[in-house]
């Protein structure tokens, strides 16, 4: 550990240690501090910044476990994560280059779950050092003790007695502060900051925005006199205009820009956000945000309008989902088109509510009692996040189908810049169709091929049929003949294979041809499985990856993919054995659930790599997990 | 005239409905122009449509050609029901380029209320009738002899219930001097919804012969209470009259008694002397009515239904009524 | 699109005037037991039918699953016959999306009270303008005599062969409890007269409708409502203006009570005094909110919904 200049008193400009001028590719900041400390705010304005001066940035938010934690606790830790870089950043990366953090406390949290780089830069407020509280001191010394463990270098900051000197109550403006620090290290646009900082307070005062820019000016000089180094991450300039914003609201945003017009929703983390951003706009988009008695009702009020008009939307997580069920079960039954989505978090049961997992792949697809054949879609990325929900609702409309997408905390919580959409009108539902029926138009006029049939909606003269989810007739009539329950099943399935027709192969990352190991995943870990492809390949290795979109029906040629490849690992952030456990042998290991459902549709041997740390996956474990596969001989 | 700064807040209060009629001639249109490109276009262009609603996560995952095979377009194409369809959607399309035009008119110099009314809503009839048209030929149920009609201007005489219920809210501008309440009685059913922007000598009351129980009128200076008029689910006749006119609000939702519904807010004396075509005794007779349907009953029934029953309330219903009847000669109910 | 919807209604009936017979709302043919009450209420509806002129393609009956479930299939409407317990949430979907749609919703006992429970006090709450009919027979009739909610205490049935254990739940003091329900209603299949004037003041009235319909199961509890029918004096009926009043009755049913139904007290009182079975309106109140009317939002056209998509991607921009 380096200490620079004593713990407690001002630090002088550095020598010896870091250049003047550190030039990196990318580099990871945390900002961490008691909650209402505004540590998040600080955060934000600033992975704002670096968006808008031309970097890639993936913020994650650091939650604190609970609602109101008591301060200086390590359960307390609450900020933000900016991984910047010179290039796109598609994943929240390995570990943090540089910390600013409020009190000790919040910094061993983040030491303490591995989240920082053994040679960590630590910007550390150094009031406690020398609080009248003599447990404050004892707490302090004991952590400094704790991570002098490691190379971390630690630079002590004034940031209360600094702040002081302009305000009188700097809880409010240390994170003001310390984003004057962070823009002079990485040398950040202070013009783009006063402009971020108008729009973060715009409902403030001007008081409140002048206030705040002195704080940052203050920051960024006391950096300037006592910080002998800079850190450059050289932006890119944008050619295309981007946006930047969270999984969750890109989700919110394609529903609008699908044209869906009700959202039945019943709170809860990590799906909510979807629906507090929808609630806040989307009656001016003539749209409804109902939050109704619980999970069943949302996806009943959702069917409910969807029969009787345009698609319409339910959104969830795992243990939503479960009480979902059976009505799901009747949507597919009835064949009323309906889009679910399910924003994945750790389980089961009420599990890791904050957390990411995807562990609700087979649940999603087989939770359904009976034969209950329905698509599932996994977005990628943020961007997919958004333009999913269009291709979800047309899916939905002209398959007669349940569209369930699924996506998880890490894009829900994730924020970086996309594209902006060029949006289209086509995108969005057609108005409801009432032309009237003809004489021999059924409710399920089944097309003897493909299973797919028009659907009548009430409202249509001459349509007046009961729809039931008992086993039906295509005049919709219960039927309990074996005939007629067999014909119907095959209808309801044969649209999956439909659909599968008009698919394309996926596209493998990497090698065409293959190799000695192909990467399979799914949903939010793209970017870091292909970080870590990156990775290996520049050391030689002869390894691809392939990441699924449609996970029901699959993506047709998946298997010839799979069988170019000398062994295959499915990587997913959900529970698996590991071969090596007690107790666990080839035939009793349970798998990771793309590897199951792999497996059995491919008849390949693949292996899985699954953790559940609650976490999103880090490139560099995921890069340990692929050498050990290639140079292991095991699992092929 | 139309450049009056109350014709905007008029639109203002009439919002929804008229995004609900914009709405439906919108919704028409998309379906018939749908239709219409799905019968002419290649498979290159379906295909290319498809790409389109499917959006961009389906690009280079979803093959749009042949996913447009599977959703061949339905109905039939016969040349003469797309020719037939055009048309509807020319009308459609005519309806929907007009901007607030549609739902503002002006009684000029030499026209009539009622005549002016007429000219506005058969614009709007027009509309009904190419939806309906679009709809028949979507649904392959087209027939030259009995539907071409469809498209001819239709005077609101001539529309049936439903079209009644959905006619387009008007905002009318005129001189006092124009307005007659008899032309206005001739509208008042479905849901029309009818706001008069007044200007110039005006009698007091000009409204009062337009109550019926199920009638909303109001007479309003600065617009206030306006916002109740779309929301009602009925026919509403409103006039933004100018300072010194009566005040008052009749809504039907008040309660089954015409004190209820009925609340005046200044009510002021007849002039001396005639306005136009309209006579002193007519302009008294306007103020008399609304006195009388106001006054309230001196007694009121008990809770439990004991009690005296209410003295007058209902006779000032059955007054009105009677009198409006004998007033318009609609005694047969039309 | 409600536009469209009754234009095209009209032109499909060739402009005709001519009235819907309440044949015209025949469906497939009833399969209920012979003798079972829900054949008399399939009646009254096709008679309330006929009476309000609705128009059958926009007329929606929703249904949970149950012997009485099978009502929608009986009739020429739409119908959509759905799972056990939760024909509330697909109406109030159906309402508050498509509001100019006529949806009425038919539920069993235990449909309602047991398994649907939550969505029965939620409906009542959110006030949303439906036709709400709970066919009572006190016993789950398709599953074959299991206990319901409302069965009375010590009846033998096939889960409770003993006897039920527990006092029956009374469906109408707790719709009266719930906050902002505006109709809760009693009627009896056996008193066709009295069944149809109540569905329709239900009808009638603007928001949720709460209708408990008391009915005979032949097969499997033909001896709890037996008493009642065969003597009327076990029967009240609430009489009001603003509630049901049926003249050709009153000769039989004597006792006659009047009862202002916007008095909740004296609501509750008749909903929880067992001296005799009260049939009539007990509540009403038109000036409670409902949910669909105060959710309603202005239509947007796609493109006026994309103008304002880019001014919220503007916020987000980079
Ligand atoms: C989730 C679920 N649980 C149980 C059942 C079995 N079930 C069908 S109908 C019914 C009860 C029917 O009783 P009631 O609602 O009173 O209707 P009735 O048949 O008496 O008209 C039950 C338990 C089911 N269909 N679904
Ligand atoms: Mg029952």
């Amino acid at each position: 550990m380096t200490i620079s200049a004593g713990t407690t008193s001002a630090v002088a400009p550095q020598t010896g240690a870091p250049p003047a001028h550190l030039r990196v590719r990318e580099h990871t900041i945390e900002i961490v501090s008691d909650s209402g400390e505004g540590a998040q705010k600080c955060g934000q304005i600033f992975a704002a910044v670096s968006a808008k001066m031309g970097n890639g940035i993936w913020t994650v938010e650091i939650i604190p476990a609970e609602v109101q934690p008591p301060p200086r606790v390590p359960e307390g830790a609450s900020g933000n994560r900016i991984r910047v870089g010179a290039g796109p950043v598609t994943n929240w990366g390995d570990q943090t280059d540089l910390v600013v953090a409020f009190n000790e406390q919040a910094l061993l949290a983040r030491h303490r779950v591995g989240a920082l780089a053994p040679d960590a830069i630590l910007l550390i407020e150094e009031m406690w050092a020398t609080s009248q509280d003599p447990a404050i001191v004892a707490a302090w010394e004991a952590a400094m003790e704790e991570l002098s463990t490691r190379e971390y270098r630690i630079i002590p900051v004034p940031m209360q007695e600094q702040c002081l000197t302009l305000v009188e109550n700097p809880r409010k403006g240390k994170n003001m502060f310390a984003l004057g620090m962070l823009a002079y290290i990485y040398d950040r646009d202070m013009e783009r900051i006063r402009d971020q900082i108008a729009t973060a307070f715009r409902k403030k005062s001007e008081a409140v925005y002048d206030s705040n820019v002195s704080l940052v000016n203050l920051g960024y000089q006391w950096a300037q006199e006592h910080i002998g180094f800079r850190i450059d991450v050289p932006p890119a300039p944008i050619d295309t205009p981007l946006v930047v914003m969270n999984g969750n609201e890109a989700i919110g945003m394609g529903a609008i820009a699908a044209g869906f017009e009700l959202c039945a929703m019943y709170p809860i983390t990590p799906a909510t956000s979807v629906s507090h951003y929808l609630s806040e706009v989307f009656e001016r988009f003539g749209g409804v945000v109902h939050q109704a008695e619980d999970e069943i009702a949302a996806a009943g009020v959702a069917i409910g309008a969807s029969y009787a008009g345009k698609v319409a939307l339910t959104i969830t997580s795992g243990p939503g989902l479960a009480l979902k069920t059976e009505f799901l079960g009747l949507a597919i039954m009835t064949e009323t088109p309906l889009v679910v989505v399910d924003v994945q978090r750790g389980g089961p049961s009420t599990g890791l509510p904050t957390k990411v997992e995807q562990s609700d792949l087979l649940a999603a697809l087989f939770g359904q009692p009976g034969d209950a054949p329905h698509v599932i879609v996994a977005p990628a990325t943020i961007e997919e996040c958004f333009h999913v929900m269009i291709t979800a609702r047309r899916i939905a409309e002209t398959f007669r189908a349940v569209v369930m997408v699924l996506t998880d905390a890490n894009l829900a919580t994730g924020v970086a810049p996309y594209p902006r959409p060029t949006l289209d009108s086509q995108w969005q539902a057609a108005p409801i169709d009432l032309a009237p029926v003809g004489d021999s138009d059924l409710p399920y006029a089944w097309e003897e091929e493909t299973g797919l049939s028009r659907r009548i909606v009430p409202g249509q003269p001459g349509g007046m049929f009961t729809l039931t989810g008992l086993s039906h007739d295509e005049r919709s009539k219960v039927a309990y003949s074996s005939g007629i329950h067999q014909h119907s099943s095959a209808m309801r399935s044969r649209k999956l294979a439909v659909l599968q027709s008009v698919l394309t192969p996926p596209v493998v990352y990497g090698d065409e041809e293959g190799g000695d190991l192909l990467v399979v995943g799914w949903g939010s870990t793209k970017g870091a499985i292909e970080e870590a492809v990156d990775r290996v390949r520049a050391d030689g290795l002869k390894v691809s990856s392939l990441h699924l979109r449609f996970l029901s029906p699959l993506e047709p040629g998946i298997k010839a993919i799979l069988q170019r490849f000398t062994k295959v690992v499915a990587v997913e952030i959900n529970y698996s054995d590991d071969p090596d456990a007690p107790y666990i042998t080839e035939e009793n290991r349970r798998r990771g659930q793309m590897a199951m459902l792999l497996r059995s549709s491919t008849l390949v041997d693949v292996d899985s790599w699954t953790r559940v740390p609650g976490e999103p996956l880090r490139p560099g474990s995921i890069v340990t997990a692929i050498r050990e596969r290639v140079l292991s001989g095991g699992a092929a | 005239m139309l450049s009056d700064p109350r014709v905007a807040v008029a639109l203002d209060a009439l919002a929804q409905p008229i995004a609900e009629f914009r709405a439906a001639v919108e919704g028409a249109l998309t379906q018939a122009s749908g239709f219409l490109d799905a019968h002419h276009a290649s498979p290159a262009i379906r295909a290319s449509r498809a790409a389109f609603e499917l959006g961009e996560f389906a690009t280079g995952r979803i093959d749009a050609g042949r996913f447009a095979t599977l959703f061949p377009p339905l109905g039939s194409g016969d040349p003469a029901s797309l020719a037939m369809l055009d048309r509807a959607v020319q009308t459609l399309e005519a309806v929907n380029g007009e901007a607030s035009d549609l739902f503002v008119t002006e009684v000029t110099e030499g026209r009539k209320l009622g005549a002016t009314i007429d000219a506005a809503l058969a614009r709007a009839g027009q509309a009904f009738g190419a939806i309906v048209l679009a709809e028949l030929i979507r649904a392959g149920r087209y027939d030259a002899a009995t539907h071409d009609r469809l498209l001819d201007p239709a005077e609101f005489r001539t529309w049936n219930r439903a079209e009644r219920r959905f006619a387009p809210p008007l905002v009318i501008v005129l001189r006092g001097a124009d307005l007659h309440s008899g032309a206005l009685t001739d509208f008042a059913d479905g849901r029309a919804k009818l706001v008069l922007v007044v200007s110039g000598p005006c009698a007091p009351a000009p409204l009062a012969r337009c109550i019926t129980p199920g009638t909303f009128v109001m007479q309003t200076v600065d617009g206030a209470g306006l916002d109740q008029v779309a929301s009602f689910d009925g026919p509403a006749i409103v006039a933004m009259v100018p300072e010194g006119c009566t005040t008052f609000t009749h809504d039907p939702r008040g309660g089954a008694e015409g004190w209820q519904r009925l609340s005046i807010g200044t009510n002021a004396v007849a002039p001396k002397a005639p306005i136009d075509g309209i006579s002193v005794w007519q302009m008294a007779e306007d103020v008399r009515l609304l006195t009388d349907l106001a006054r309230t009953p001196f007694s009121v029934p008990a809770r439990d239904g004991t009690g005296t029953p209410a003295i007058g309330a209902e006779d000032a219903v059955d007054r009105v009524t009677q009198w409006l009847l004998g007033q318009t000669g609609l005694q047969d109910g039309a | 699109m409600s536009l469209s919807c009754e234009l095209l209604h009209v032109i499909q009936r060739k402009g005709s005037d001519e009235p819907y017979g309440m044949d015209s709302y025949e469906g497939a043919r009833a399969r209920w037991c012979a003798g079972c009450g829900d054949h008399g209420i399939l009646t009254a509806v096709q008679r309330l039918l006929a009476a309000e002129q609705l128009v059958p393609e926009q007329t929606v009956f929703v249904s949970g699953i149950g012997c009485s479930s099978r009502f929608p299939h009986y009739l020429k409407t739409y119908g959509f016959h759905g799972i056990h317990g939760r024909a509330l949430p697909v109406s109030t979907g159906i309402k508050l999306h498509r509001p100019e749609l006529s949806v009425f919703t038919v539920m069993g006992d235990g449909d309602c009270t047991s398994i649907g429970a939550a969505h029965w006090i939620h409906a009542l709450r959110y006030n949303v303008d439906l036709t709400v009919m709970m066919l009572d027979n006190a016993i789950y009739g398709l599953t074959k005599k299991q206990t319901s909610p409302t069965t009375p205490q010590g009846t033998v049935s096939n889960t409770q062969p003993r006897g039920s254990y527990l006092p029956a739940m009374n469906p109408l003091s707790v719709s009266l409890g719930v906050t902002n329900a505006s109709f809760v209603a009693q009627t009896a299949e056996w008193v066709p007269a009295h069944l149809y004037a109540t569905l329709r003041a239900a009808y009638q009235h603007k928001g949720t409708s709460f209708v408990r319909i008391l009915q005979r199961c032949p097969v499997f509890t033909p001896e709890i409502f037996a008493s009642a029918v065969r003597d009327p004096s076990q029967i009240a009926l609430l009489v009001h203006d603003d509630g049901v009043i049926v003249p050709e009755i009153e000769k039989i049913y004597k006792t006659q009570i009047h009862h202002d139904p916007r008095d909740l007290a004296a609501a509750r009182h008749y909903a929880e005094s067992d001296d005799r079975i009260h049939l009539g309106v007990f509540f009403r109140d038109p000036s409670r909110p409902r949910y669909e009317e105060t959710r309603r939002t202005t239509p947007r056209t796609p493109t006026e919904r994309n103008t304002r998509l880019e001014e919220e991607f503007d916020k987000y921009a980079v």
